[in-house]
């Protein structure tokens, strides 16, 4: 993957890499992910207040840059704390779509349920976040 | 039996004991293949005066080389995590989540980072067995 289809330009916050690198392993393993990427076109913030850091990804169509906090008004703001945001990436994919019936979906629904997690734009941006679940989902 | 000097060989004995006695683990790791090496930054001040290198191989479910070994070995391993000791001592004592210190920089790992995200439960399950170990820190002796 090259660095200019995943730009990190916020190497002060640490989690950007492991975003970026988990984004990249996945477009460079998984074909059908790299043909969402570049489908996707908006703006998704990651605020993880408990680490007291945030990124914004800025999606252009097969290429996303990584800014350091949250920049302008995103499409979708994600919060979450750092111990939970990874099991986002575990959301399976079922028939195209994010599937949330099984053990890491109901989590994460449950996480939505009590407050744990947060994702405004959910509803006036589903597209773009059923997009970013395709292309983060490990599983 | 006493506390066990941490980073020792006899400690990684204990620690593939422990993992091997574990009834949940070989269930839980059976999809997991790959050996994983711990690197131990120095910290003098601490008690450690070089970097500790430790090397584990993992395979389906079962345990095999579990060793204290040179800097070659560990980078050799399938997945490498580095981190300062104080740092491995907070994950092995569950006073600091390992995603949260990878998160925030406090570990880093080279590897196949979305087939650890895909076993983060056996990543779970082996910091747990850890923190069973009755060990003695360094900074502790």
């Amino acid at each position: 993957m090259s660095e200019a289809t995943v730009d990190n330009r916020a190497q002060d916050v640490p989690f950007s890499f492991v975003i970026a690198d988990l984004l990249s392993s996945n477009l460079e393993q998984r074909p059908e992910k790299m043909r969402t990427f570049s489908k996707m076109w908006g703006v998704v913030g990651l605020n993880l207040p408990d680490i007291d850091a945030a990124i914004t990804m800025i999606f252009a169509g097969g290429r996303v840059r990584i800014e350091p906090g949250i920049v302008g008004k995103p499409d979708i703001v994600i919060t979450s704390s750092s111990e939970k945001i990874i099991s986002l990436n575990s959301i399976s994919i079922k028939f195209g779509l994010p599937y949330y019936f099984d053990e890491a979906g109901l989590a994460v629904l449950r996480q939505l349920a009590t407050g744990e997690l947060k994702i405004q734009g959910m509803f006036t941006h589903p597209v773009l976040l059923t997009r970013l679940t395709k292309i983060m989902s490990v599983m | 039996m006493g506390k066990i000097k941490a980073m020792t060989q006899e400690w990684m004995d204990a620690y593939k004991a422990a993992i091997e006695a574990d009834p949940e683990y070989k269930e839980i790791a059976k999809n997991w293949e790959g050996s994983v090496a711990l690197i131990v930054n120095p910290d003098p001040d601490k008690g450690v005066p070089e970097p500790v290198y430790l090397f584990m191989d993992y395979w389906h479910g079962d345990v095999g080389e579990f060793v204290v070994c040179d800097k070659a070995k560990a980078e050799s391993a399938k997945f490498v995590m580095t981190g300062d000791y104080a740092r491995w001592k907070q994950v092995a004592l569950k006073e600091l989540d390992s995603t949260k210190a990878l998160l925030q920089g406090k570990l880093k790992m080279k590897g196949d980072l979305p087939y650890v995200v895909r076993n983060i439960k056996v990543v779970n399950k082996v910091i747990d067995i850890l923190g069973r170990v009755d060990t003695l820190w360094p900074d502790e002796a």
